[in-house]
């Protein structure tokens, strides 16, 4: 006698999550409930999220549509939004459109998945691409060829622009500059050192261009730069990674574990050697 | 997920600062599994369920709070939304609705709310759903009374 029921016809609920006094709390993300990081707004009705909160949720509930969606409802109160916006520093702003290919349609599936990447939390691939092993064997020493098709496709997925040659080469140019420069006793420099110098000059460079994502980028170009990858290898591995979060894979790694020792360009390969 | 897990411990904390905030409601969490939680909701008065306890079972899933809880009567209840065996509740917010705006406590709220307001139109419960919709309001009241007096009330003495 029970059921008969569908999903499709459900009792409805009050359209809006009734609030408590503490959830009122405007400089709070009714999402992950903690204040606000990377203040993002909904260009209807402007209510506030952190960045990655709002970019998650749209994004699952793009993947629950097969055809791609020009809109979502606002979590809060429901108003269909086409767009989100963040990075308000003074008269500028980002804007990111929950259907990416109305607002930007250069962007390829290559630059969503690395948009992706920056949502994911930091440090994920570290164990994939040990960093510290680069400055230790010198691997900077040999040209990296993909490195400006890396730095472009990486600035145009930040800037959410189509033309980023002037800041590509601005940055190719020092980052191969840094590496040819060979400073009287370099052997003797720790690699360590030799890290953050890099580290700083090149955040020094973009952050003019890429504001609070500085930081993170200045990692992602290390860790391209240690995976010793072509472009489409690294690629993979980058999607192996936002289809099986770490989360859900043992920390023994999976079968589907890619292999990157196969994948790695030949001559971007020193043999692992310690300096120290 | 991380994500999931720091957002349930932040209700947790909230639901501790605030235990006198909503009477009506008292959510418990699992000592040893924080995607566990059970609350107590009392029946809103001026219905059947007035005086009646209610207990409630949430299992979160690790997406949460993209995904909504899974949230089930575990006190028997004759209500056209909640099937009467397994305790599974039919509410909007609780499946295609579901906005990460809710909170474990809000939904409570909401399941409350749908206590008062029964929606005999997608019932789970064929025989309190038939009862309200062929207008047999006291036929419907005494069922759930009954229910709510033989399931959900502390035995005096």
């Amino acid at each position: 006698m029970d059921g008969g029921q569908s999903d499709a016809n459900t009792s409805s609920a009050t359209s809006i999550p009734t609030a408590s006094s503490s959830y009122e709390d405007p400089n709070r993300c009714p999402i992950c409930l903690e204040a606000i990081k990377q203040e993002a707004y909904l260009d209807r009705c402007f209510h506030t999220f952190c960045y990655c909160c709002i970019a998650s949720w749209t994004r699952y509930v793009s993947r629950q549509h097969s055809r791609s969606v020009s809109s979502i409802k606002c979590p809060l109160c429901k108003r269909e939004n086409s767009s989100i916006i963040y990075g308000l520093s003074g008269n500028s702003f980002q804007r990111h459109y929950v259907n990416e290919a109305l607002g930007s349609s250069f962007l390829t599936r290559a630059h969503k998945v690395r948009w992706q990447c920056y949502d994911i939390e930091p440090g994920v691939m570290d164990h994939k691409f040990d960093p510290l092993s680069f400055w230790k064997s010198r691997r900077y020493l040999q040209e990296n060829r993909f490195l400006q098709a890396w730095l472009r496709r990486e600035i145009q997925t930040l800037l959410q622009e189509e033309d980023v040659e002037i800041i590509m080469y601005h940055v190719l140019g020092l980052i191969e500059s840094f590496f040819k420069r060979q400073p009287k006793g370099h052997h003797l420099q720790p690699p360590e050192e030799k890290r953050g110098e890099f580290k700083k000059l090149v955040s020094d460079a973009a952050r003019s261009f890429l504001s609070t994502r500085t930081d993170r980028f200045v990692d992602e170009l290390e860790l391209f730069l240690a995976s010793g990858l072509t472009l489409d290898a690294y690629d993979k591995v980058c999607m192996e990674h936002l289809h099986v979060p770490a989360s859900l894979v043992p920390s023994g790694g999976s079968a589907e574990d890619i292999n990157v020792q196969d994948l790695r360009d030949p001559r971007l390969c020193f043999p692992h050697v310690d300096m120290d | 997920m991380q994500a999931s897990r720091a957002r349930l411990f932040k209700e947790y904390k909230e639901v501790q600062r605030e235990k006198a905030a909503d009477p009506d409601i008292q959510l418990i969490c699992d000592d040893s599994n924080i995607f566990k939680w059970t609350a107590l909701i009392k029946g809103p008065s001026e219905t059947p369920y007035e005086g009646g306890v209610f207990q409630l079972a949430f299992a979160i899933p690790e997406q949460y709070p993209l995904l909504p809880p899974q949230v089930r009567f575990l006190t028997k209840i004759f209500h056209p939304n909640v099937h009467f065996k397994t305790g599974e509740i039919c509410l909007d917010i609780l499946k295609n609705a579901w906005s990460p705006a809710w909170t474990l406590q809000s939904v409570c709220r909401a399941i409350i709310a749908l206590m008062a307001h029964p929606e005999p139109d997608s019932p789970l419960n064929c025989d309190s759903g038939n009862l309200l919709r062929s207008g047999d309001l006291r036929g419907y009241r005494s069922m759930a009374r009954m229910y709510t007096k033989l399931a959900a009330m502390p035995k005096k003495g």
